[in-house]
């Protein structure tokens, strides 16, 4: 449990001690780009995962309305507006938004909005009443009052940040907070203390060597291309064939009739009265639905080799996708299209940056965002003793690694880098404990005794 | 677990609580039937305050009469004529009496499905515990509502184990016991409610949180009331009258894109109940409903007068009309008679052509009526003494007062007999007022708002949310559509259509691929469960599309005995679990046929075992579910797989301990 302790960059500054620290379990919160996942540490799911986008919808001059969770923001409601408040590499830039979102996500599945216990308050009743008039809105801000939180964060996440998170969790939980890297978390979640965790997640891909469980920060790399890359690639890839796949999430059709392949779309599209249509922050949204529905259904890896190449027999390969059957896709207004060799394009820019999709707006990735150019610069980062043990401990995680044939592909690619040393690629079966690989993490860890301990610290 | 083995199904408690109504039972009867104790989720606080009252309770004044003369003081109430007393003085004095017809000043602790009042909340579970007066060896199971966060379970918990001493409790949640009562382990979930509506993806017995709509407001039974308000209130309709229309048969939700009635029609044909009752014109839809007016009856006493009227018609006394010397004036009234008749033939003309659009299904309809029963207000009812002699004078006036006919012996009879009845409707009249009101095309839009869109993408969401992809064509084939918010007519079907509508994949783009595939290609499975590394390699599952496992063991329960039912429910889940490895298995070397989904959506059936649900409805089909999940639970299970937590348990892990619980049961579930 040396590790543990090691690893952890608690916070000391954190005033309640906890007194009974073993029977109240810890909230464990793991803010990534698209979902937030909260849940209780020692539970093997989080059992909050809510959309990291809220809306916002303006009622009059100074006044808005703030729309959190899924239920609310893919209802096109008039003039409301989509926004997230972390930046693009995954760094929270909001907030305000953010510290509502997490407050969000564990008062309406885990905690109720008011911290104390019912059955103890009853006696009191009339103190409590004023007191919840008075300063109500404290009662309110601190929803979680009783349990202790770790929280994840990303390993390139400045100084800076971290103390704002620490002080903006001290709003919300009262008593201790944690702030925990995600890659550790990673690794835990797999029971490794030394790996090369590869993440994939919505805004960024990033390589972290663990070693003995500690972070091996000079080795951290990341690069934008990851699943919202891959959606960008697949906008391209509908804008630039012929004919052009349109792109209506469900909202705007109102009914379709069912049509041949590569027709164009009979659907009726809904039409909103002039200046109450949902702004495009909110098409995007739903947009994206479709897209991540489109990369789970249809886009895949060319498992074996680049797709620009050749096989061992000399066949190009890019013929040999196309030969594959193809998978039929039916967007929400009826247009149906079957995906051939394409479907293979769209993710190809992760480890190729020439088959990348690119037009004027979009140049091609830089050579070293790749995840091979990505493996091979982490690596060389740290001590050649130890890159034998990393690379038979590679960890991949991260919901956009879940697209079909990737971890085939990257253990081609792996075994193509480096032929000498015994290659070993893991990544979880279970889409869960991909999907929230850092948040299990976090669940193992601070379910571990010594949490309890680094608490009362 | 010694302790639990001497549950009994008899000493089961069952509660469901809802966010109108809160069901209830206690003990498993040998045919499963539905809730025998059903009351509003409400409570009424009482004069102190965090106490509370299951129903309202009314200050009266009364004014005592008190005579000095030393005779006992008579209740004022009725006798307020009795003012003849020689020295008397009045004094107010209060009473408090019940009133069970009224939700004035109520509390409701479960709003949205969330509890917002917990000492409330605790009130009314102590109101039903103390109502259906268990056992001490009565163990609990409640059914929680999807929106109850960990932190509920717990407070819930704690206050059965300490405020009952219950010896065993367990928590549910709706959308598995709706599961238990379809005998399905795989299900969509969809919970209209009252506020608010749940849709759950429930995938072998296991909750998929991620995606899951919990508590999502605006959808629910109440939506559709405010729907039909806003679109009637410009008519003189009231909230009120809004939320009996919605329950009434002629509001119906049709299916989307079915032309509304009347478009193209004329006005001029109105209902012939509505123009008898209230005396409307054909062209009534602008003006606001009428009704027969205060104190007037619908009903029996309209009948009751016609009868008498018909006496006094045809049968003429000639010699008495020519004895009396007013020939001519009496044919003058003939004459009119007469032309009233002609007026009165148009009229039924007209009657059949209104009869010939009522033929028509309502959804045709251009206009449709129904009975509003309108609660008198507060002050009405409370203005005492006085007004009740009104009543009495009215009634009394009205007996005498049709066509000035003095009874005949038979009718004196006849006014024997119905007097209780008379009486009991009397008192009736006393709060209710019932007026027949005229509706138009408005009721067949209830949930033209964006209600079934917003259900249906809750739906959508879920069904996408769950990570084993190969499910979710069977969990689109498997929509359960309970809670009483679905009870509109028409729900389920319109909620059916807009998902064909909107998320059936045509057929057209699979027959062409799978017809342009060759066999012996092998199309990767749609899950990127892939680990390279050999022992790991993990199976690649594709579309159900064989046998369903679960109809093969629902058929058997079905031929199964009631009683014999319950103890194949616990084996059909081991049933169920070898038939979907089997299906796997061959599922292996069959090609999938398509990776979007749904290829076809549908609704599960309710089993037919149990006759009492069969007539009433599966809207409230989660308290089935209750009753079979405690069955197994508590009797056949008997605590083996921990599915619920015994009082030593609490005792030695307190609160927190259902987390861990909870989960198990879930695991149990599995």
């Amino acid at each position: 449990m040396e590790v543990v302790g090691r690893v952890l960059t608690f916070n000391a500054f954190s005033q309640g001690l906890m007194n009974a620290a073993d029977e109240i379990s810890a909230l464990v919160l793991d803010p990534g780009f698209s979902t937030i996942r909260a849940g209780f540490a020692g539970e093997d799911v989080p059992k909050s995962v809510v959309s990291s986008y809220y809306g916002v919808v303006p009622l009059g001059a100074s006044k808005t309305k703030y729309l959190y969770g899924d239920n609310s923001i893919n209802v096109p409601s008039p003039r409301v507006t989509i926004h997230n408040p972390m930046s693009a590499d995954g760094n929270i830039e909001n907030w305000d938004r953010a510290k509502k979102l997490w407050e969000y996500a564990i008062t309406s599945r885990l905690t109720s909005a008011k911290p104390a216990n019912p059955i103890l308050h009853d006696k009191d009743d009339k103190v409590e009443q004023q007191d919840v008039e008075m300063d109500g809105m404290d009662e309110q801000e601190k929803p979680m009052a009783e349990n202790p939180l770790l929280m994840t964060e990303t390993g390139w996440n400045s100084g800076k940040n971290r103390e704002k998170a620490v002080l903006l969790q001290r709003e919300l939980a009262t008593t201790t907070v944690v702030v925990m890297q995600k890659l550790t978390c990673h690794s835990f979640s797999v029971g490794k203390a030394s790996a090369l965790v590869i993440d994939v997640g919505a805004s960024s891909t990033s390589i972290t060597p663990v070693h003995d469980g500690l972070i091996l920060k000079k080795g951290i790399v990341r690069s934008p291309l990851a699943g919202n890359y891959i959606s960008d690639q697949l906008r391209l890839l509908f804008s630039t064939s012929s004919p052009q796949v349109p792109l209506n999430p469900h909202y705007l059709v109102s009914s379709k009739t069912p049509v041949d392949a590569l027709a164009p779309s009979q659907a009726i599209l809904r039409t909103f009265a002039n200046g109450s249509a949902p702004d495009v922050t909110f098409r995007r949204l739903q947009e994206e639905r479709l897209l991540t529905e489109f990369k789970e259904t249809v886009v895949q890896v060319w498992p074996s080799g680049r797709l620009a190449g050749h096989d061992a027999q000399g066949r190009n390969n890019l013929e040999a996708a196309k030969n594959t059957p193809p998978r039929p896709f039916e967007m929400p207004d009826g247009y149906n299209q079957a995906f051939g060799a394409e479907r293979y394009r769209a993710v190809e820019g992760l480890f190729d940056p020439k088959m990348a999709l690119t037009d004027a707006a979009k140049p091609a990735p830089q050579a070293g965002w790749t995840i091979p150019e990505l493996i091979k610069s982490s690596l060389s980062q740290v001590d050649v003793d130890i890159r034998p043990h990393l690379l038979s401990n590679v960890v991949v995680v991260g919901g956009s690694t879940l697209i079909h044939g990737f971890t085939e592909r990257l253990d081609n690619e792996l075994k193509a880098m480096f032929p000498g040393p015994r290659v070993r690629l893991s990544a979880p079966g279970n889409v869960y404990e991909r999907k929230f690989a850092s948040w299990i993490g976090g669940s193992i860890l601070a379910s571990l005794g010594t949490f309890h301990q680094v608490c009362v610290f | 677990m010694p302790s639990s083995s001497s549950f009994k199904e008899e000493h089961i408690l069952l509660i469901v609580p809802g966010s109108q109504t809160t069901l209830a039972q206690l003990g498993l009867p040998e045919s499963f039937t539905p809730a025998r104790l059903r009351i509003s989720t409400r409570m009424f606080p009482a004069e102190k305050k965090g106490e509370w009252e299951p129903l309202k309770v009314r200050e009266r004044k009364v004014t005592k009469t008190v005579t000095t003369n030393g005779t006992e003081p008579t209740d004022g109430d009725i006798s307020m004529g009795d003012v003849n007393g020689a020295e008397q003085h009045e004094e107010e004095e209060t009473l408090y009496e019940e009133d069970p017809t009224t939700d004035e000043g109520a509390v409701w602790p479960i709003r949205d499905g969330r509890v917002v009042d917990w000492s409330c909340f605790f009130a009314l579970l102590t109101h039903v515990h103390n109502t259906l007066s268990p056992t001490l060896h009565t163990p609990v199971l409640v059914v929680t509502q999807p929106a109850w966060t960990s932190r509920d379970h717990e407070t819930l918990t704690q206050f059965f184990f300490e405020k009952f001493k219950t010896p065993a409790f367990c928590i549910m949640d709706a959308a598995l016991a709706a599961c238990y009562a379809f005998a399905t382990g795989t299900a969509t979930v969809v919970d209209v409610g009252y506020t608010k509506c749940d849709v759950t993806a429930v995938n072998d017995f296991i909750i998929t949180e991620d995606g899951r709509a919990t508590g999502m407001t605006g959808c629910g039974g109440d939506a559709m009331t405010q729907r039909l308000y806003d679109l009637l209130s410009a008519k003189g309709f009231s909230r009120d009258m809004c939320e009996q229309l919605k329950k009434n048969s002629i509001c119906e939700i049709l299916p989307a894109g079915t032309e509304l009635p009347g478009e193209n029609q004329g006005s001029q044909i109105t209902n012939p109940a509505a123009a008898a009752s209230t005396g409307a014109t054909g062209d009534s839809t602008g003006n606001a409903p009428r009704g027969p007016g205060v104190d007037t009856e619908v009903g029996d006493e309209d009948q009751d007068r016609l009868k008498e009227g018909e006496a006094d018609d045809g049968v003429l006394d000639v010699a008495g009309i020519v004895a009396s010397g007013k020939t001519n004036e009496f044919l003058a009234r003939k004459e009119k008679e007469k032309q009233d008749k002609a007026a009165a033939k148009k009229a039924a003309g007209e009657v059949a052509a209104a009869a010939k659009q009522a033929r028509l299904p309502n959804s045709k309809r251009l206009k449709a009526s129904f009975q509003y029963t309108e609660r008198r207000s507060p002050d009405e009812l409370n203005a005492n003494g006085k007004r009740l002699a009104e009543i009495e004078a009215a009634e009394s006036k009205r007996q005498k007062s049709p066509d000035l006919v003095t009874p005949t012996s038979a009718t004196a009879e006849h006014f024997d007999t119905a007097l209780a009845r008379k009486e009991e409707r009397r008192r009736h009249r006393e709060t209710f007022i019932r007026r027949d009101i005229e509706v138009g095309a408005e009721r067949l839009q209830a949930a033209s708002g964006g209600t079934l869109e917003k259900i249906a993408d809750a739906i959508h969401r879920s069904i996408l949310s769950v990570p084993d992809h190969h499910k979710r064509t069977e969990l689109w084939e498997s929509l359960i559509i309970l809670g009483n918010g679905s009870k509109v007519k028409g729900f389920r079907d319109a909620l059916l259509g807009t998902l064909n509508a909107r998320y059936l994949i045509s057929p057209s783009s699979t027959t062409m691929f799978t017809s342009e595939l060759p066999s012996t290609f092998t199309t990767p499975g749609p899950t990127g469960t892939n680990t390279p590394l050999p022992q790991s390699h993990s199976s690649t599952h594709h579309n159900p599309s064989g046998v369903n496992p679960l109809l093969l063991a629902a058929t058997t329960s079905h031929l199964a005995p009631p009683g014999q039912s319950l103890h194949s429910q616990f084996q059909m889940q081991q049933v169920y679990q070898q038939q979907q490895q089997r299906v796997q298995q061959t599922q292996m070397m069959e090609q999938p046929k398509h990776g979007q989904t749904p290829m076809n959506i549908g609704v599960k059936k309710m089993p037919e075992y149990f006759p009492e649900w069969k007539e009433f409805g599966t809207e409230e089909a989660s308290f089935l579910g209750a009753q079979v999940a405690a069955k197994v639970v508590f009797v056949v299970d008997q605590g083996a797989s921990k599915g619920f937590m015994t009082r030593t348990e609490y005792n030695e892990m307190g609160p927190p301990a259902k987390f861990k619980h909870y989960r198990s049961l879930r695991l149990f579930h599995s």
